[in-house]
């Protein structure tokens, strides 16, 4: 039998259990199942990815294809942390210029040094 | 777009100015359950509103042609691979009851890490792309108004670009998806941190645009050894997808737990599901439930999962659920074919309607073995979670081999899928959000300096896709040959033509499906019905299924293969069965004729039904426009019914043959014709024979002036007697 291996022993395991309502007994599955769940929502909060920045420049109004070469460009430059969305959206607002012309600005290659994370 | 119901989908006309179409409504629909609701003779209990057009089940002819619609979402999947086929499925299946459309994505496209464009052809699926969302969502906002019905477009937001996959639905119309993050990493090995940090996002954006929520947990019951072990586990996996569904933000009532009765007979099936059922629907009072037909314990015997398939819906209803998903009983022997669609729906249907308000007469015993297994699966599901925090969390547990496993938790047998969490596909993407993080969008998840204060994240530039859709970037082909348009070609071609070819998938397959019952030892009868297929002129013949009914005395075999065989509807024969009449038009001419038509079923035969349903007024029979008639009953002899013409000076014999043994119904009808001529009467009377068995054709070639089949109405009959009679 392997480390992973384990015949059941629901009886004895059960133990702490029996003694439950069922009332009670869901209200502790559901604690149990809080429990797991912070650390992985905590996880989201504080962590972004290709996709979702992606996600937010296509509802910034950029094509899938524009999306997915501005956030590999802003990823190489280490950028992606401050938000591709934010980043493209305060060079419009530097630039005076509208959130399209930023982005289709960077894709030309225009304006990388005076993104201001 | 308006359809037509007696016209195809145009393709082209839901092809044009796509760039432009907007969804005509967002968000999930649920139907609006009717108690106590009068259908034709009956009333139903757990019904909803009647469609405006839809086609009944078979027997509803012997009542009045009722449709009852039951008050659950019916899903069903579709996927051809090509999605301008897809939709003329679709169109059948809302026909058939079907409001939840799932599409399945073409294989791989979990691993693409952004959106597809255009509309490339898919393999067990299609490629989710804009285009092919719109122009579904197009469709079926025609269809949904065909029918009169709301339906449910469905997919997936999973893979490693689930966040823009859940822009795309949010911003074209679709209602529902399923969206679990323990799917992505148990089967598609995709990374763990990636996967739920997306699944927020995901969750967040579909919450927002009302999306209808499904999760995955089914997947661990369709891929386990022995299904019924895992029980404890998907109690599991469901609450974790659930609570973190809600703290992302999606509402109770937008969670959908997808759940699937886990055992098929011989397993004593009832005993086994029923306390999961049961103790599913305790743990997750409040949720919504998708109740899905068993596939694990599926083989290629379409009747066999149809039984399998009317226990899931039978346990769906002596327990709850709110969408019924329908498997197509094909599914153990290929990708679904069209009108099995049709067949797992109508399977469903049938048996909720006759099931129809089971719970006022029946309900489970809670004071007995199901209580208390039901009881000890959720203590077998705690002990899991219990051991998922021992291991160090969800991550350490997926690591640990812990889910998945064969055993019966607690039992373990060591075989579970085991993840690395710096591993799988987009292992190493997540990216710590800086205190500056910023995304000026709406349904935005996370940490985000745009999200404080009341004004929307987006109104600095004038709103986002989501609140200024004219934003959004359509993209229409990407590839010159792999698109909708060039495939296109062929069958638009061929349909100006007037080319008809048999499908069961895609436009123009040839596939056709042969029964053989062939009286030999299993492997030499086997080899003899693939040659007896190749003689009926199929190319390329598969045995598709096949079952023993006796080691020496035979196997019966169906056969799958193409028929390469194109016939032009404009040669075919006329069909005698012309258009009918007006009720107003073929009673001013018969009322004032005098009609007189003497009717029997003749031989030794005791149907009278569908004789009944012709010539009784109250079932909309030829009576009604003032014939005659004189019903001489069942088992009458040839001479009788010639008797009775020549006593009441009759113009018309209608006859009724059901039986059909030994070709009894054809020598009927030529006898019926002999004896009229031998007395005479030919000239004055006008033979019509019907039946189940009885074509036009037939009845013709026997002597009759016309015969009817099944579904014939009494109005048919009255317009072809009236267009006889007149031209006498």
């Amino acid at each position: 039998m392997s480390s992973l291996e384990r015949p059941d022993d629901f009886e004895i395991r059960r133990a702490h259990l029996q003694s439950m309502s069922d009332e009670e007994l869901h209200v502790y599955f559901w604690n149990l199942v809080d429990q797991i769940v912070r650390p992985l929502m905590e996880e989201a909060c504080t962590h972004t990815s290709p996709s979702i920045e992606r996600s937010v420049l296509l509802r910034m109004g950029f094509s899938s294809i524009e999306s997915k070469q501005l956030v590999n460009q802003l990823h190489q430059h280490k950028l992606l942390g401050y938000g591709a969305g934010r980043l493209v959206l305060e060079l419009a607002i530097t630039k005076d210029i509208t959130v399209r012309e930023a982005g289709e600005a960077l894709l030309s290659g225009k304006h990388w040094q005076e993104l201001n994370p | 777009m308006k359809l037509d119901p007696d016209k195809k989908l145009d393709l082209q006309e839901v092809l044009k100015d796509l760039d432009k179409y907007r969804p005509k409504r967002k968000g999930w629909s649920w139907r609006k359950p009717i108690k106590n609701q009068q259908i034709g003779p009956f009333i139903y209990m757990n019904t909803s509103a009647n469609l405006k057009h839809s086609i009944p089940l078979p027997a509803a002819e012997y009542f009045h042609n009722i449709d009852p619609q039951c008050d659950l979402v019916i899903t069903t999947e579709i996927a051809s691979g090509r999605f301008e086929d897809d939709l003329r499925r679709m169109r059948m299946a809302a026909w058939h009851g079907a409001d939840h459309i799932m599409v399945i994505r073409t294989t791989g496209q979990s691993h693409i890490d952004g959106l597809i464009e255009g509309t490339p052809e898919g393999i067990g699926g299609v490629p989710i792309t804009r285009k092919q969302i719109r122009a579904t969502r197009k469709a079926l906002d025609a269809i949904e108004e065909e029918v009169g019905r709301p339906i449910n477009f469905h997919s997936y937001v999973s893979g490693v670009a689930g966040p823009e996959i859940a822009v795309l639905f949010a911003e074209e119309g679709v209602n529902g998806a399923h969206q679990d993050p323990q799917y992505n990493v148990l089967y598609r090995d995709i990374n763990m941190h990636r996967s739920f940090v997306d699944a927020a996002e995901s969750k967040k954006i579909m919450a927002d645009a009302g999306l209808l929520q499904l999760d995955g947990a089914h997947n661990a019951n369709a891929t386990a050894k022995e299904a019924w072990k895992v029980t404890p586990e998907l109690l599991v996996q469901h609450a974790i997808n659930t609570r973190y569904s809600r703290a992302a933000g999606i509402p109770a009532e937008l969670i959908a737990l997808s759940t699937v009765p886990p055992t098929a007979p011989p397993a004593p099936k009832l005993r086994l599901d029923l306390p999961y059922a049961v103790a599913l629907r305790d743990l997750f009072s409040g949720y919504s439930f998708r109740a899905q037909q068993n596939t694990r314990y599926m083989e290629a015997d379409t009747l066999e999962a149809s039984v399998t398939h009317v226990l899931d819906t039978l346990i769906s209803r002596l327990t709850s659920t709110d969408i019924q998903s329908t498997i197509t009983p094909d599914e153990g022997r290929n990708i679904p074919w069209h009108y099995n669609n049709i067949a797992g729906i109508n399977s469903t249907r049938q048996t909720l309607m006759g099931i129809d308000g089971i719970n006022e007469q029946l309900e489970l015993k809670y004071d007995g073995p199901l209580r208390v297994q039901a009881r000890e699966l959720k203590e077998r599901a705690i002990l899991f979670l219990e051991e998922i925090l021992e291991s160090g969390g969800y991550y350490a547990a997926v690591e640990a081999g812990q889910f998945v496993d064969s055993g019966y938790f607690p039992e373990r047998n060591g075989d579970g899928i085991v993840r690395d969490p710096e591993g799988g596909d987009g292992a190493d993407t997540v990216i710590l959000r800086e205190p500056g993080y910023g995304a000026p969008v709406c349904s935005h998840f996370g940490n985000n300096v745009y999200a404080h204060g009341k004004d929307k994240p987006c109104d600095d530039y004038g709103g986002c896709t989501l609140c200024s859709p004219v934003k959004i970037q359509y993209i229409d082909e990407l590839d010159p040959e792999d698109n909708v348009e060039h495939r296109l070609d062929l069958p638009l071609m061929e349909r100006a033509q007037g080319l008809l070819k048999p499908e069961v998938e895609k436009h123009g397959d040839g596939i056709v499906c042969v029964t053989l019952f062939v009286p030999e030892s299993p492997p030499v009868a086997e080899q003899a019905a693939l040659e007896m297929t190749i003689h009926m002129g199929l190319k390329d013949p598969v045995v598709i299924s096949r079952r023993m009914m006796h080691p020496a005395e035979g196997s019966v075999f169906e056969i799958k293969g193409i028929l390469d065989v194109a016939i032009n509807k404009d040669d075919l024969p006329r069909f005698a069965g012309v258009e009918p009449l007006s009720n107003e038009e073929i009673e001013a001419w018969i009322r004032p004729h005098d009609i007189h038509v003497v009717a029997a079923t003749v031989g030794e035969d005791e149907h009278s039904v569908g004789l009944h349903e012709i010539l009784d007024i109250k079932h909309g029979g030829i009576e009604k426009y003032g014939f005659h008639c004189h019903d001489l009953g069942t088992s009458v002899s040839i001479e009788r019914i010639v008797d009775m013409v020549e006593k009441v000076n009759a113009r018309v014999i209608l006859i009724s043959t059901i039986v059909t043994h030994a070709d009894v119904h054809k020598q009927h009808m030529r006898q019926l014709d002999k004896h009229v001529k031998a007395c005479g009467l030919r000239e004055q009377l006008v033979l019509v024979a019907g039946g189940t068995q009885v074509t036009d054709k037939l009845a013709r070639e026997c002597g009759m002036d016309a015969g009817f089949g099944r579904g014939t109405t009494g109005r048919d009959v009255a317009s072809f007697l009236m267009r006889t009679l007149r031209d006498k």
